[in-house]
């Protein structure tokens, strides 16, 4: 056997094939990205080309973005989102600090039997929602759509669960013998040892509102009551060739926070998503 | 099992109701109420024209759905079989991908690894909505920077959105670019809980490269991955937003306005309702949406034993 300092030429054909194949992925990845950023600074109406440096570099597309209604989009989203996300918070760690810290009847089976349910998303029932809506004349409203996002999640109390099924029980008992109840175990032990999770919880909520859209579609009607994407579908749904650089350049500004803390979550992220997993 | 079995107080808490009320108490108005409610819909003839005097008809919308030449049932039939056929196609290749990619970043013998790792997440940091509209635009037929892309490798313009046949490639593979990276992370997660002295028992025992992936590698990604998969079955059945954003259902049929070729059922059912004012017929589709993903989630738990671990 050859020692292991010596790379074998075998071993080094795959491991060049390996990086060759990663390589070409990489750049179908991220080739229709760079494409975004090209058409956000060509002037719109241009003939496009394949070129990823815009051959006319303007501004003008963000120019235009404050006269179109991206900002109130933006900001319709973030009041959505930003109340969902608190809410679900809130309910997804009390429930999973029941699954993990009590004894109740139910406890065996009740998640399983809620994720099975909600295997049934409630934009299934679009047509039931829009008919209710309609008759007591509740379209159209923000907050109205707000409330339908708001139901609880079992997906996310069964990965948060996971999580906090990590935490030592000996912190806890502990703290019982000093005399302390569930709401101190919760408050004090469970929840600042999970803020990793938590951050997940916050910023897998944001963005799964931000890319909502059946429900958004079937309760907003006005332009006023916008979401993103029901903003951005209506610049680019119909007349692609006039608004393509503008709604490139509202994608970016729209998605490039997002971006950045997703940066900084991803490494909790996958984390969060494999430790429900990974203990069975 | 496990260290969370406690001996001593057996006795229920029942403050556990309390920590649980709010959770279950929206879910129950909020996601089951109108799933209810779905179901008896299914079975009036709630429509535009019967908008305030609506009543009961019986089984007579799902004997619409499948009674032939109903210009429903045109709709209906095919859309059925090319959702059953894009959920299974894209989630398997979604899945195969994402494992493949997390086996190769997870190559010891890649010093660089970490790089790819980090650009290999990058279209999953985009929201998916947006993403989904930008590849509209891309795969435009006459103005799309994908097909001017290709104009250069000397391959004519591809009416990427505008041929039943492409605009189903296009769902597919726009549903790859955008899944990917979930699945690469959570078979990476998989992988990095394999210790490496099994790879160490393995080399002594002279195992090559194929076995150790085949024995050691995949079972440990699939054992992670699993209870992840079932769910996203679940959801590409649902995948409303890659079907409506990025073709809009479309091409349309010449045969039946209610669904064109890359509609799956979730987007018929919307546009049924909001387009077509048919509460009957949309809340029927939805209903036999219900049913499949419940058959769907039974058999695929039996068959993983996924979920055995959630006590």
């Amino acid at each position: 056997m050859a020692s292991p300092k010596r790379v074998k030429p075998s071993e080094r054909i795959r491991v060049w094939s390996i990086r060759i194949v990663l390589w070409i992925v990489i750049a179908l990845a991220l080739i229709p990205l760079l494409y975004v950023v090209t058409a956000s600074l060509n002037p719109s109406q241009s003939s496009y080309s394949a070129s990823i440096i815009p051959l006319h570099p303007t501004l003008s597309n963000y120019e235009e973005v404050f006269q179109s209604g991206f900002f109130t989009w933006l900001l319709n989203t973030t009041e959505v989102a930003v109340v969902v996300a608190a809410a679900q918070l809130i309910m997804t760690t009390m429930a999973a600090y029941a699954f993990s810290r009590m004894r109740f009847l139910g406890r065996k089976y009740g998640l399983m039997t809620m994720i099975l349910l909600q295997m049934f998303p409630n934009s299934m029932a679009v047509a039931a929602i829009y008919a209710v809506l309609a008759q007591v004349g509740l379209l159209d409203r923000l907050w109205v759509y707000m409330l339908l996002l708001i139901g609880g999640s079992a997906f996310n109390i069964w990965i948060t669960k996971g999580y906090f099924d990590t935490i030592p029980k000996e912190l806890d008992e502990s703290a019982v013998v000093d005399g302390a109840g569930h709401i101190t175990v919760f408050l004090r032990i469970v929840l600042p040892l999970a803020r990793p999770m938590l951050a997940v919880i916050f910023f897998l909520t944001i963005i799964g509102t931000y890319s909502e859209y059946i429900l958004a579609g079937t309760v907003l009607q006005s332009p006023g009551n916008y979401t993103l994407g029901l903003g951005l579908y209506s610049l680019i749904n119909g007349q692609f060739a006039q608004n393509w650089g503008l709604f490139a350049a509202c994608s970016l500004l729209a998605a490039l926070p997002l971006a950045i803390a997703f940066a900084f979550l991803n490494p909790l992220m996958a984390k969060g998503l494999t430790s429900g997993a990974i203990k069975g | 099992m496990k260290s969370t079995r406690r001996k001593s107080g057996r006795r229920i808490e029942f403050s556990a109701y309390g920590y649980l009320s709010p959770a279950v108490l929206t879910m129950c108005i909020l996601s089951f109420l109108p799933m209810f409610f779905t179901i008896y819909i299914s079975f009036t003839n709630w429509n535009q024209m019967h908008f305030q005097n609506y009543n009961l008809v019986g089984f007579l919308n799902y004997i619409d759905l499948f009674s032939p030449n109903n210009p429903i049932s045109i709709a209906f039939l095919p859309t059925f079989v090319w959702t059953v056929a894009f959920t299974l196609i894209s989630t398997s290749l979604n899945y195969f991908v994402g494992l493949i990619l997390a086996v190769f970043v997870n190559d010891k013998a890649l010093k660089e690894a970490r790089v790819y790792r980090t650009l290999l997440i990058i279209p999953w940091a985009v929201p998916g909505l947006i993403s989904i509209l930008a590849w509209q635009g891309l795969l435009n037929q006459n103005f799309g920077q994908i097909n001017a892309l290709l104009h250069i490798f000397g391959i004519g313009a591809i009416p990427w959105l505008a041929d039943p046949f492409w605009a189903r490639v296009s769902v597919i593979l726009v549903n790859l670019w955008l899944s990917y990276p979930y699945f690469m992370t959570v078979c990476l997660g998989g992988l990095q809980s394999i210790s490496p002295d099994q790879y160490d028992a393995a080399d002594i025992d002279g195992v090559n490269a194929w076995q150790k992936f085949r024995y050691i590698t995949f079972p440990s990604a699939w054992r992670v991955s699993i209870p992840l998969l079932i769910p996203a079955y679940a959801s590409t059945f649902n995948n409303f937003n890659v079907i409506f954003l990025l073709t809009g259902g479309g091409p349309d049929r010449l045969t039946t306005q209610f669904a064109g070729y890359t509609d799956i059922l979730a987007s018929s059912a919307y546009k049924l309702a909001l387009q077509f004012n048919r509460y009957d017929l949309s809340a029927a589709i939805s209903v036999v949406l219900f049913v499949i993903v419940g058959v769907m989630t039974l058999i695929n738990m039996r068959f993983t034993n996924a979920f055995k671990a959630v006590d």
